[in-house]
């Protein structure tokens, strides 16, 4: 597949997930269930804009570690966030 | 596509997208954001239900037309290296052109939807969500103004012929500047538009 077929590809699934994404809201039956799936959402187009749009792929490590660090933490802590919020919130009490 | 994109080997080393200097400060601003959303989990976990309601006062349209028109621009500027790469330097311009139009999109969206936050009556004392969400956003708002300046600015370098397909660091530089502002747009979105 062409560099250039591979973008358009990846704008086409990142419209797709985020028009499908936003159904999610909304929906709070299960509210654990909806940030885990908004969270694998997050994922997935976070990674593929790091990888086809910013090219962390051929990147040098420590910049590809870094942002990867970033864009996989922010999707693992919305869902710890909505399994321990009352940890959290017991824990920086202090700071409210 | 994406199986195969995720499950490829990796490089043990590799290149600098752009420059280091642009990667300083991509990396002072993925800082300030995740000091920035510390906060919103911090008051989200002391505010759950405020913050489970929330993105019901908010508009879905508006969140999810900044996601379409930042994701466009970012494909644009792909686009665009992708070309400079290939020495079209023609094409280059029409698709830094797109992605300055998708671009202002954002601004645009913004003000309808602040003017539609003041008419629901989501202003600074609407509570600790809407103040959280006006912190982050706005904080957003500004990283793409120095975007878009930034997209002016290697149109006119695109446009004056001061890079080609050997050398455009520039041009590389301020596409990983504007991805990584798309990538902190698409965590923003789910944690105030989507998160019950």
């Amino acid at each position: 597949m062409s560099e250039t077929r591979k973008l358009d590809l990846t704008w086409l699934v990142l419209v797709l997930l985020s028009v499908v994404g936003a159904g999610l809201g909304g929906t709070a039956d299960d509210r654990f269930g909806v940030s885990v799936l908004v969270a694998l959402v997050m994922a997935v187009k976070l990674r593929l804009v790091c990888d086809n749009f910013l090219e962390l792929r051929t990147a040098t490590p420590r910049i590809r570690q870094l942002m990867y660090a970033f864009t996989h933490g922010m999707p693992l802590l919305v869902i710890l966030s909505s399994a321990f919020g009352g940890t959290l919130a017991r824990l920086t009490g202090a700071l409210v | 596509m994406s199986a195969a994109t995720l499950t490829s080997p990796m490089p043990s080393t590799g290149r600098i997208p752009g420059n280091k200097a642009m990667w300083v400060g991509i990396f002072c601003e993925v800082t300030e954001f995740a000091l920035m959303f510390a906060v919103y989990f911090i008051a989200r976990a002391h505010h759950p239900e405020v913050f489970a309601a929330g993105p019901a006062r908010l508009s879905l349209l508006a969140g999810t037309g900044y996601t379409l028109m930042l994701l466009t621009s970012g494909w644009c500027v792909a686009h665009a290296v992708h070309a400079m790469r290939a020495s079209r330097q023609q094409a280059c311009l029409r698709w830094l052109t797109g992605a300055l139009l998708f671009g202002l999109g954002y601004p645009v969206i913004k003000l309808i939807e602040v003017r539609w936050n003041l008419a629901h009556g989501l202003d600074g004392s609407a509570g600790i969500f809407v103040v959280t969400y006006y912190y982050l956003t706005f904080n957003h708002l500004i990283h793409v103004f120095w975007g878009l300046l930034g997209l002016g600015w290697v149109m006119l370098r695109t446009g004056t012929g001061s890079y080609s397909a050997d050398d455009h660091v520039g041009l590389e530089a301020f596409a990983c500047y504007w991805h990584t502002t798309d990538i902190i747009w698409l965590m923003i979105f789910p944690l105030f538009y989507l998160l019950p």
